[in-house]
C-alpha cells in the first residue's frame, strides 16, 4: 500500500510549501491593510444585504476573497445574479 | 567622497542580519571600496566577534555620539582588509543611547571618509531600527524562507515604503534557501517568497555550514574561495556596486539513476 501511496499521493496538493504560501498570501493581506478578523465577513453580509435589494443572487456561488495585486489588496467580490427583483 | 549609506534589516532576529553585514561589507572591501560597518545593535554587540575584532575594541559607536572620543579613534581596522573598518556598538548601554537625529548626522560624516557605510541594523521595528534607517539611504532587507521570518520582513518593507523620501530604493536577500527543500516541495522558493513580498530581489544565500566555521574563525566566508555562501556574498556586492551579476543556480543536481532507484524502494516520508 505504501508503495501505491507513493505513486499515487497528490501533486503540490496540501504541501507544505503550498500550504504556507496560501496562509502567507491571506496574513500579509490582512496584515497591510491592518484589517481586524470579522471586518471582511461583516462587510460580506452587508455587500450581500444589499445587492440582494436588486437581485436574487446565487448564495451557493457568490464568492468573496482579498487578492493580491504587487504589494496592495483588492477586494473580488462575485455575485451570480439569478434574476431583478420588480 | 560622497559615500552610499545602506543599512542592512530583517524585523526578526536570527535571521542573519549580522552575518550579512559582516559579509557585504568584507566582499565590498574585496573589491577595492573603502568600507565602514557600523554595529547598530547597541547592548548587545556582535559585528566585533564575526569580524574576528572582539580584542581590538576601545571606543564605540556611543562614546563617538557622546563626544567621548573622535570618529576615527573608535573605527576598528580589519585584520585582513585596510580599506574596511568597524565601529562597534556600545554594550552595556541600550538602545534609546542613540537617537535618529545623532545617527544621521554621524552618516554624514562618515560618508567623507568611505565609499559604502554598511550600518547593521537591531532586530525589531522600534527605536534602534528607526536609529538605523533614519541616516541611510538604501535598504538591504534580509529574511529567510520561513514564514515568520517573511511576514516581519513585510512590516520592515511597509515601514521603509513609508520612509520612500530617504531611503531611495530597497532590496531583499534570501538567507538560508535550502534547494533539496524546495524540490520536495516542503519549503517555500525564492519566487515564492518574492511574489509574497513583491519586491525586487537583490541576492540569494543557500544554507552553508561553513558559515558556522567562518564565525568561529572570525572570518567572514566572503573572503573564502570555495564556499557557495561566500560565492553569494560576493555576488551581492558586485550588485550593489551597480554590476550585473547572475543569482546562483541553486538547484539540486538530478540524482544518479541508482539514487533514484534506491528512492523508489525508500517509502515517502509522511508527518
Amino acid at each position: 500500500m505504501q508503495v501505491l501511496n507513493w505513486f499515487f499521493r497528490p501533486k503540490d496538493e496540501g504541501d507544505a510549501r503550498s500550504r504556507a504560501k496560501d496562509r502567507m498570501r491571506l496574513m500579509l493581506i490582512h496584515d497591510r491593510l491592518e484589517l481586524p478578523p470579522d471586518r471582511l465577513s461583516s462587510l460580506e453580509e452587508e455587500l450581500i444585504a444589499v445587492v440582494s435589494r436588486y437581485f436574487e443572487i446565487d448564495r451557493q456561488t457568490t464568492r468573496f476573497d482579498l487578492q493580491q495585486y504587487e504589494r496592495k489588496a483588492a477586494l473580488i467580490a462575485n455575485f451570480p445574479l439569478l434574476r431583478s427583483k420588480s | 567622497m560622497s559615500g552610499r549609506v545602506i543599512v542592512i534589516t530583517s524585523g526578526k532576529g536570527g535571521v542573519g542580519k549580522t552575518t550579512a553585514s559582516a559579509n557585504i561589507g568584507t566582499a565590498l572591501a574585496q573589491s577595492g571600496a573603502s568600507v565602514a560597518l557600523v554595529d547598530m545593535d547597541i547592548g548587545l554587540r556582535n559585528l566585533d566577534i564575526l569580524m574576528g575584532l572582539e580584542n581590538r575594541v576601545v571606543y564605540n559607536l556611543v562614546d563617538v555620539i557622546e563626544e567621548k572620543c573622535k570618529l576615527r579613534q573608535a573605527l576598528v581596522k580589519d585584520k585582513r582588509l585596510p580599506n574596511l573598518c568597524l565601529l562597534p556598538a556600545a554594550q552595556t548601554r541600550d538602545k534609546s543611547a542613540v537617537n535618529p537625529e545623532q545617527m544621521q548626522k554621524l552618516c554624514a560624516e562618515l560618508k567623507t571618509m568611505f565609499d559604502f557605510i554598511v550600518l547593521d541594523s537591531p532586530a525589531g521595528i522600534e527605536g534602534g531600527f528607526q536609529s538605523a534607517i533614519a541616516g541611510a539611504e538604501e535598504a538591504v532587507v534580509i529574511t529567510t524562507p520561513e514564514m515568520s521570518a517573511v511576514r516581519d520582513a513585510d512590516r520592515v518593507i511597509g515601514l521603509l515604503e513609508a520612509k520612500k523620501d530617504a531611503i531611495s530604493q530597497y532590496r531583499l536577500v534570501i538567507n538560508r534557501i535550502r534547494p533539496n527543500m524546495v524540490k520536495t516541495n516542503d519549503m517555500m522558493s525564492v519566487d515564492d517568497v518574492l511574489e509574497i513580498l513583491s519586491v525586487r530581489l537583490l541576492g540569494v544565500v543557500p544554507e552553508d555550514e561553513d558559515i558556522i566555521v567562518s564565525t568561529n574563525r572570525g572570518e567572514p566566508i566572503a573572503g573564502t574561495d570555495n564556499t557557495r555562501a561566500g560565492q553569494a556574498y560576493r555576488n551581492i556586492a558586485g550588485r550593489l556596486r551597480g554590476e550585473d551579476v547572475p543569482f546562483l543556480d541553486l538547484t539540486p543536481k538530478d540524482p544518479t539513476w541508482i539514487n533514484k532507484i534506491v528512492k523508489i524502494f525508500t517509502p515517502a516520508a509522511r508527518v
